[in-house]
């Protein structure tokens, strides 16, 4: 039976019964190529996009956004910026997916490639460095509820400003260390430093964080 | 015994102290004081999550990241990408005709052409031309601009430069033959 028979006799209505009538839709080729990419590794994945198959770098993308998302988010503290620093990370990891040696996972290959397009983009587009208001505004413990909700988002809205106006290797500091569990070595060799110097960065990051949002010992 | 430094501020707030550093922290309130306040700051940065977006933005930005790297050249590069047929068959053609030209005019004859004996030097150039002629007879202009043979800007002219007194002379002459011919 050729496909187009196939299909046609799919809407023929089953007059007799007993009868079970299952309609095949056809697959479309390109959804077909990203779901028989989706059980790979990402190493197979690298290497069928090096090879030049976009859809295995799709499900790269499909795997690592969220992350990388997170990573730009935290440093530009708004949505428009970081998607387009998440979108110019992931264009970035294509052209030099080559270069990839496989030498440490994905993810933390990812994780630098987007900081040091943070970095790049923080460089040329420093966020307003303006002291956070204080934390008092913040302390009544009696608002319930919706206001409470909505006054623990505004300071966590205070909270990621300050953090996105730290000074830029501080704040790639800060933020894989806290946000995303990479440890010191991984994060000196991310921004080519040494572990003591990242020790000293998240040290100065947080002390500059608590003088931004005002809190006091 | 001194403070701890800001590694060591760190390694405590980590829990991953030295354990000969451990015996001032537990003496000293400054350093202790410090580690609560680092560990305090941490703590509030720790609480706070970032927006989840819109679901649809997801696949928005997978969107985005295709539509750009579909007009990206393929991944691949270094010396893979060259290995293919589409550039390999323009630059071997190309080589073959920088090789016939090397063959037609050597250095010798385009240095000091005027050393040369005049009726010699005709034959020879005739020979050449005639070599270069079969070489490159069947390869018309479409046949180069579709394998890929382009000319760069200010090539021609910097062609033409290069070329000694005798070959600008019969050039000048080729082209006037070919004008004559065109109106006639």
């Amino acid at each position: 039976m050729t496909h187009g028979s196939a299909v046609r006799n799919a809407w023929v209505p089953a007059v007799s019964t007993g009868w079970t009538v299952t309609v095949v839709r056809p697959i479309a080729p390109e959804t077909a190529a990203v779901t028989s990419f989706d059980g790979m590794d990402d190493a197979s994945l690298i290497a069928a996009s090096i090879e030049g198959r976009r859809d295995a770098f799709d499900v790269i993308v499909e795997r690592h956004r969220r992350t990388v998302y997170q990573v730009c988010y935290r440093f530009v503290s708004n949505h428009e910026d970081a998607s387009d620093l998440s979108q110019e990370s992931f264009v970035r990891a294509w052209r030099g997916l080559k270069t990839f040696k496989g030498q440490s996972a994905l993810s933390t290959w990812l994780y630098r490639i987007a900081v040091n397009v943070c970095l790049n983009r923080v460089s040329v587009k420093t966020p307003p460095t303006d002291p956070i208001e204080s934390w008092d505004r913040f302390e009544d413990t009696r608002v319930e509820g919706a206001q409470a909700a909505l006054l623990r988002e505004e300071r966590a809205a205070t909270v990621r400003k300050a953090i996105a106006s730290l000074p830029k290797k501080q704040r790639a500091t800060l933020i894989l260390r806290t946000y995303h569990d990479l440890s010191h070595q991984q994060i000196a060799d991310i921004l080519g430093s040494s572990v003591g110097a990242t020790k000293a960065n998240f040290f100065h990051a947080l002390a500059n964080l608590k003088k931004l949002l005002g809190s006091e010992p | 015994m001194t403070h701890l430094t800001p590694d060591e501020l760190i390694d405590a707030v980590e829990g991953t102290i030295d354990e000969a550093r451990q015996p001032h922290l537990d003496t000293c309130d400054v350093c202790r004081q410090q580690v609560a306040d680092l560990a305090s700051v941490l703590g509030e940065a720790l609480a706070v999550a970032v927006p989840e977006p819109s679901p649809l933005f997801w696949e928005h930005l997978s969107q985005r990241v295709r539509t750009v790297i579909a007009a990206e050249p393929p991944a691949a590069g270094g010396w893979g990408s060259w290995l293919r047929w589409p550039v390999l068959a323009p630059i071997a053609a190309l080589a073959l005709i920088v090789m016939a030209l090397a063959v037609a005019f050597p250095r010798e004859a385009r240095i000091a052409p005027e050393v040369a004996t005049g009726e010699a030097s005709d034959t020879t150039l005739d020979d050449r031309f005639t070599l270069v002629a079969d070489l490159v007879g069947d390869f018309d202009w479409e046949t180069a601009v579709s394998a890929g043979l382009t000319v760069a800007p200010g090539a021609a002219d910097r062609a033409v430069l290069e070329l000694t007194a005798l070959e600008q002379q019969e050039l000048t002459r080729l082209l006037q033959a070919e004008l004559t011919r065109a109106k006639s």
